[in-house]
């Protein structure tokens, strides 16, 4: 009886851990969460996305490994295996990489899109298509260029399209849970409320560009009337678009 | 070809529900199920919406079902009242609901395009509405429709959008697919009236669309010279001549003493609902000019409010001030006696109206088309008709019918004393009218459309 008993709290201790540790993975990561954003208030919602969600995988991470410990499984050559394929991966697909990430900051950085006409690293031309390694531009001569993502971050890009620099574009992500009709409203108000600094022959849209039930990526096409102003109004909407995600936020709660 | 799948979108829907519905659908307002109309009866619980929907959108539908163009059919609408959804004659109608504060922002939007598009707004008045509060109610409207039509769109993967008309602009671009999209432009589209900054966010929603149909030639033409450069073509509203019926002798009569109309009185009939784009002032102003030339002219004066200003519809009442401001003004040029408001008639007595007029004026001062010129035709009845409508295009002028300016009052006047006071040429041109009608007849328009839609899958 005494050994059974021995046993069973052997067994319900680490158990016992494994649970609370999971369970204060579960809150650290959703407290961080919510002070990233709230740390990232001024930033592209994009942004402040992307960085919570790494932000929160990586405590996950950190309380996975605590957990399983707990567990009486040896970690280290768990580690040891995940960092040694991990960087066998980075080594092996360096090119592939450098051009998904120089893809992800060239969204955001690197003012061009679809059907712009711009030239770089020797070439020009209409931009068809911008997929994840490389963007394809259709030269005046009917041929494809395919320009590697890489290029757009380390060189200088030229956007011969009229009124480019006046096309300030913001990306937004919100929860599949965003009534989108009510959200456009209130963005589209809100944008309303700098229309000073506007182009008034190009008001706001909000454009969906992809929806699945877990979450929608939107955009806010502004035109701005002076170029050095396009930073401060990017900063303010993005203040604005915040506010109004956390307000809803409040609402649904 | 395989029968489509076809998702039309309007604003106003097809069937104006009266509270008696409620009683008579099963589980009342709150039923999720589409609600059979067969439950229901026609004038008690619900009525057809007059204009274009009822005219021209469900027999289109009708008509491709009956063929198997279509093997079903899905019609969004806006209906604040009224059941989730309803089937009838095998097509299914989805309501779009919307809080009645945000009805008012998004009629007045609609109404500045439509103001504007007609020439009743000066530039000043409408220009910066695309950034005017009341316009993110337009947005929202649409929204919640594309919204509601790309849910639909995932269920029942619909081959084709037929979206019709300028309250629904903005959906080619809130439609979120690849999937062919056509606009039926069913208002006036002259590229001179639009306001400098409307050009932008105009020409990114018209060429959203994979076709635009305009109501006439001279509107597909200006399309065209504003920058519209996808395809388009034009097709001229439609009418069903089986819908109209001649009149008996009693039913005549009925209607003669109600209106308080003495038999062999010469009588000019306007069928127009009551909204200044409609011109009615015009005509009350030539009648003026009319009392000494040809003192035993009557004007009948036919119609109310549309959908948008109806009870049943979403109250954005100026249908009531404008008929008062036409009664002051008849008062005050003491014609009172000979301008009759009959308002909202039944077909039967609209067809009572028609045989006993001696002709029709359409005084639109701007017109998509206007069909009650071919529905007069239908009757045999000349039409006198404003050159700011679509249907003037239809006009051989002087043998089918007469054209004037629509701020020639005086011309106006004159054709109408004319017609009043020579019998023989009114008869002779509503015989020719009556030859020119078919080329606006269901069959024709259905068929052109038909092979629109079909080119475009």
């Amino acid at each position: 009886m005494e050994v059974l008993q021995i046993s069973v709290s052997e067994l319900l201790i680490p158990v016992a851990s494994f649970l609370i540790i999971i369970l204060g993975t579960w809150v650290t990561a959703y407290l961080v969460g919510v002070i990233v954003s709230r740390l990232m208030y001024r930033s592209a919602p994009l942004v402040s996305a992307q960085a919570k969600r790494l932000v929160r995988a990586f405590i996950w991470f950190v309380g996975l490994l605590l957990a399983v410990e707990q567990l009486g499984l040896h970690v280290e050559l768990l580690l040891l295996i995940i960092g040694l394929f991990g960087g066998a991966l980075i080594v092996a697909n360096r090119s592939f990489l450098e051009n998904i990430s120089a893809r992800y900051f060239s969204d955001l950085y690197v003012p061009i899109r679809v059907g712009d006409y711009v030239a770089v690293g020797g070439h020009a031309g209409r931009v068809i298509e911008m997929n994840p390694m490389s963007t394809i531009l259709l030269s005046a001569d009917d041929q494809l260029v395919c320009v590697p993502n890489t290029v757009f971050v380390k060189e200088a890009v030229v956007n011969a399209t009229p009124q480019a620099w006046k096309e300030l574009t913001i990306p937004i992500v919100v929860g599949g849970d965003v009534d989108i009709p009510e959200f456009e409203r209130a963005v589209l108000r809100s944008s309303n409320k700098i229309r000073i600094h506007l182009d008034q022959r190009f008001p706001p849209v909000l454009s969906v560009k992809s929806r699945t039930p877990q979450s929608a990526e939107l955009t806010l096409t502004l035109m701005v009337k002076e170029p050095g102003k396009k930073e401060e109004i990017s900063a303010e909407m993005n203040q604005r678009i915040a506010d109004i995600l956390e307000e809803a936020k409040k609402k649904g709660s | 070809m395989e029968p489509l799948s076809m998702c039309v979108n309007t604003q106003t829907p097809l069937m104006r529900f009266n509270p008696s519905w409620a009683q008579k659908a099963p589980e009342g307002p709150t039923r999720e199920a589409p609600l059979d109309m067969k439950l229901l009866t026609e004038d008690t619980d619900y009525e057809f919406t007059p204009g274009g929907v009822t005219r021209m959108v469900f027999p289109l539908l009708k008509r491709m079902m009956a063929s198997h163009t279509l093997k079903d059919a899905t019609w969004v609408s806006l209906n604040p009242v009224g059941p989730k959804s309803s089937t009838l004659s095998g097509i299914e109608f989805r309501n779009v609901l919307m809080e009645q504060e945000r009805l008012a922002g998004y009629g007045k939007t609609k109404e500045a395009i439509w103001g504007t598009v007609h020439g009743l707004l000066p530039d000043s008045n409408s220009e910066d509405i695309f950034w005017r509060d009341d316009f993110t109610d337009y947005a929202y409207y649409n929204r919640l429709s594309a919204e509601l039509i790309m849910n639909l769109d995932s269920e029942k993967d619909f081959d084709i959008f037929y979206v019709h008309d300028f309250q629904q602009l903005p959906m080619g671009h809130m439609l979120g697919t690849l999937k062919p999209k056509v606009f039926r432009w069913h208002i006036p589209f002259d590229q001179t009236a639009i306001p400098k900054l409307w050009e932008e966010p105009l020409s990114t929603y018209l060429n959203s669309y994979d076709m635009v149909i305009a109501s006439s030639k001279r509107y597909l033409d200006s399309l065209k010279e504003f920058g519209y450069n996808g395809a388009s073509r034009h097709v001229y509203p439609y009418v069903d001549p089986g819908d109209y019926s001649r009149p008996t002798r009693a039913q005549m009569d009925a209607l003669r003493r109600r209106l308080g109309i003495a038999r062999g009185e010469k009588v000019a009939l306007v069928v127009a609902r009551m909204d200044p784009i409609k011109g009615q002032d015009r005509v009350v102003r030539a009648m003026g000019i009319t009392k000494r030339r040809c003192p035993a002219l009557k004007l009948l004066l036919v119609g109310n409010g549309s959908f948008s200003s109806s009870a049943g519809g979403l109250k954005l009442s100026k249908g009531a001030a404008w008929r008062a401001y036409l009664q002051e003004l008849a008062r005050r040029l003491e014609v009172e006696d000979r301008v009759i408001f009959a308002g909202h008639l039944s077909q039967a007595e609209l067809d009572a109206a028609y045989q006993l007029c001696s002709f029709t004026v359409l005084p639109s001062v701007q017109e998509g088309f206007g069909l009650v010129v071919i529905e007069g035709w239908i009757h045999r009845r000349a039409g006198i008709v404003s050159r700011g409508a679509g249907a003037s295009e239809l006009i051989r002028e002087g043998s089918n019918g007469l054209l004037y300016d629509p701020d020639d009052v005086e011309t106006l006047a004159e054709h109408m004393c004319r017609l009043a006071a020579d019998r023989t040429l009114a008869d002779r041109m509503g015989a020719a009218g009556r030859a020119d009608s078919r080329r606006c007849y269901v069959d024709e328009g259905v068929k052109e459309e038909s092979s629109i839609i079909m080119g475009l899958v």
